[in-house]
């Protein structure tokens, strides 16, 4: 019996049922993962320990959580304590951490196996998973195409399915476009929800970590157990966390659905905007209304973007110094030398890019120009949302203005060009707002993902929005054909 | 921006970029501020920053001792350390 492209819910009737044993799962899972080797979606694999917690979950392990035995995939950007973390990047191509990240954790202790590290944009900066150290990774349904990023890895694994499950990271649309592009669901939570302790940070008050799965239901599970207060990380919420299954099936008779009337949907691609047609008239079926509302804000939200991630990402990154862990430059002159060679030799060019715009962005004489300039937009833009939800209780747009593209063809000459990718899915960052990408056809023979926004902390009705259109429909269900890769 | 600007932003950042790529990232450093610089046309006066999407001051925690002193596994990690220390090339002459 196959286990590829079975769901967490699946997976979990095959265990429970006796059809599979968790042993045989976990082998299955690493033959999968070596039959799509040349997908690239794994940086490290973690074989000889997920098989030795296998055999000890065999041999009666008292936990008993809906992800015992479960395999999952971690992008490479969460600390896993013993197992190699790169960040996709050269200046952590050895890291080895000394503790696991809360999140993964989490995940862990409720029983789930962690196969391996997914590739990724390096530190998570990119659209299209192409700044990776590591090279490449491959849309499933199309070889040669991207995967979207910047947790290109993990959507891969789950699209190719290989993995029913993955952690990724979201900064500005790092889980939802690539779960868009690979057709499979991927949610970022609200800002706060999941905790950050232990994730490699990129920008510190736009990070939000969550999961990509092949239905909504699955991320509920996932994210059941992800969320949570964690006392070592301060931005962590302290309020309670709703079981996000119990309310998935309710009806949404009566759902009031925003289309926002600043994003211009007629200058899309006829048949992204069409497939995006056609999805309103689903929901319309279900019983949801839909109303035009304006955001008056949200179109500067890109370069608002462009201020505040590159300015906390030179911030936070400045602790790659060569000196206390990652890749350190040989034959330096002295100190100064040493963090000026080890940084140079360590990064990437967007990397480098992001950094040197940050510092620029945060220097003297500039600051109030840029970086809080771009904070008082960023308040503008949170007050537009706070202003719709009043009327709306969820907004609708496409997930990414295009499907997957061809390696290279976008943002070499010009990288603002593969900024503009990130159109629909920052301002939720901005805002700290949960989001969702769906599967919701396929354009030009790629997938294409419709987006759900909610209110702040409302990730449960975001689920049970997207788990009746699964329901109803039967995008989420189609299957890349990976003849191209074995 | 120019060459000379490059040059101080990248020492600020503690990065060099070769001379070869020196002219690409001016341009693309230009192509993005003129990106940012859009900004300056919204009317953000009497606006507050707003620097995280939780407005909440952040926790605090007892002063505490715990167990979850690494400071072996830490050293581990460094490119360079003796049995204390993170060794780095010599400071004071």
């Amino acid at each position: 019996m196959t286990i590829q492209f079975k769901s967490i819910a699946e997976l979990r009737g095959m265990l429970d049922e006796k059809l599979i044993s968790v042993s045989e799962l976990t082998k299955e899972t690493f033959l999968l993962a070596k039959k799509y080797q040349e997908l690239n979606c794994f940086v490290t694999m973690n074989e000889e320990f997920a098989t030795k917690k296998a055999s000890t979950i065999a041999s009666g392990d008292q936990t008993s959580s809906l992800l015992k035995g479960i395999p999952l995939a971690q992008k490479d950007l969460f600390c896993t304590e013993g197992l190699r973390t790169t960040c996709s990047s050269k200046i952590l191509s050895d890291f080895i951490p000394p503790y696991t990240a809360t999140a993964v954790k989490k995940l862990e202790d409720a029983g789930s196996i962690t196969i391996g590290k997914t590739n990724m944009d390096e530190f998570a900066m990119g659209s299209s998973n192409e700044t990776s150290f590591f090279g490449n990774v491959h849309n499933p349904w199309k070889k040669g195409y991207v995967p979207g990023g910047s947790s290109g890895g993990s959507a891969a694994a789950v699209a190719a399915g290989i993995v029913p499950g993955a952690t990724g990271t979201d900064t500005g649309g790092s889980i939802r476009q690539p779960a868009a592009h690979c057709g499979i669901t991927g949610l970022k939570p609200t800002y706060g929800r999941v905790s950050r302790w232990g994730m490699i940070a990129f920008a510190s008050s736009l990070d939000q970590a969550g999961p990509l799965a092949r239905t909504a239901e699955d991320c509920a599970i996932l994210l059941n157990l992800m969320s949570g207060h964690d006392e070592k990380d301060t931005t962590s919420l302290n309020s309670e966390v709703p079981n996000f299954l119990t309310n998935i099936n309710q009806s949404i008779d009566g759902l009031k659905i925003g289309i926002i009337k600043e994003f211009n949907l007629g200058d899309l691609d006829s048949e992204v905007q069409a497939q995006f047609e056609e999805s309103k008239k689903t929901y319309e079926k279900l019983g949801a209304q839909f109303l035009e509302v304006s955001l008056p804000n949200i179109s500067a939200s890109v370069p608002t973007y462009y201020s505040i991630a590159p300015a906390e990402c030179s911030s936070n990154l400045s602790r790659f110094d060569g000196v206390r862990f990652g890749h350190r430059a040989e034959n330096t002159d002295d100190l100064n030398d040493l963090y000026i060679k080890s940084r140079s030799e360590g990064f990437g060019d967007e990397v480098k890019r992001r950094i040197l715009i940050g510092t620029y962005a945060l220097s003297a004489g500039y600051y109030d120009a840029y970086y809080k300039k771009a904070q008082q937009v960023r308040r503008l833009i949170k007050n537009d949302f706070d202003h719709v939800f009043k009327t709306v209780d969820v907004l609708m747009t496409p997930t990414s203005p295009n499907t997957a593209f061809e390696f290279g063809s976008k943002g070499t000459q010009n990288p603002v060009e593969l900024y503009l990718e990130d159109l629909f899915t920052i301002s939720s960052n901005l805002a700290g707002l949960p989001a969702i990408s769906i599967p919701h056809g396929q354009v030009h023979s790629l997938p294409v993902g419709l987006q759900l926004i909610g209110n702040f902390l409302k990730e449960d009705r975001l689920l049970n929005i997207a788990h009746v259109f699964q329901k109803n429909t039967d995008f989420h269900l189609a299957q890349p054909n990976l003849e191209d890769f074995s | 921006m120019d060459q000379e600007t490059v040059r101080t932003i990248c020492y600020l950042a503690r990065l060099e970029i070769g001379q070869n790529k020196s002219n690409k990232i001016q341009k693309d450093l230009e192509t993005i501020i003129e990106l940012i610089g859009g900004l300056q046309n919204i009317d953000t006066s009497d606006i507050e920053p707003l620097y995280s999407p939780l407005e909440m001051t952040a926790t605090t925690h007892e002063d505490v001792v715990n167990s979850d002193n690494k400071k072996g596994k830490f050293l581990e990690n460094a490119p360079a350390s003796n049995e204390d220390y993170f060794l780095v090339p010599r400071v004071v002459e």
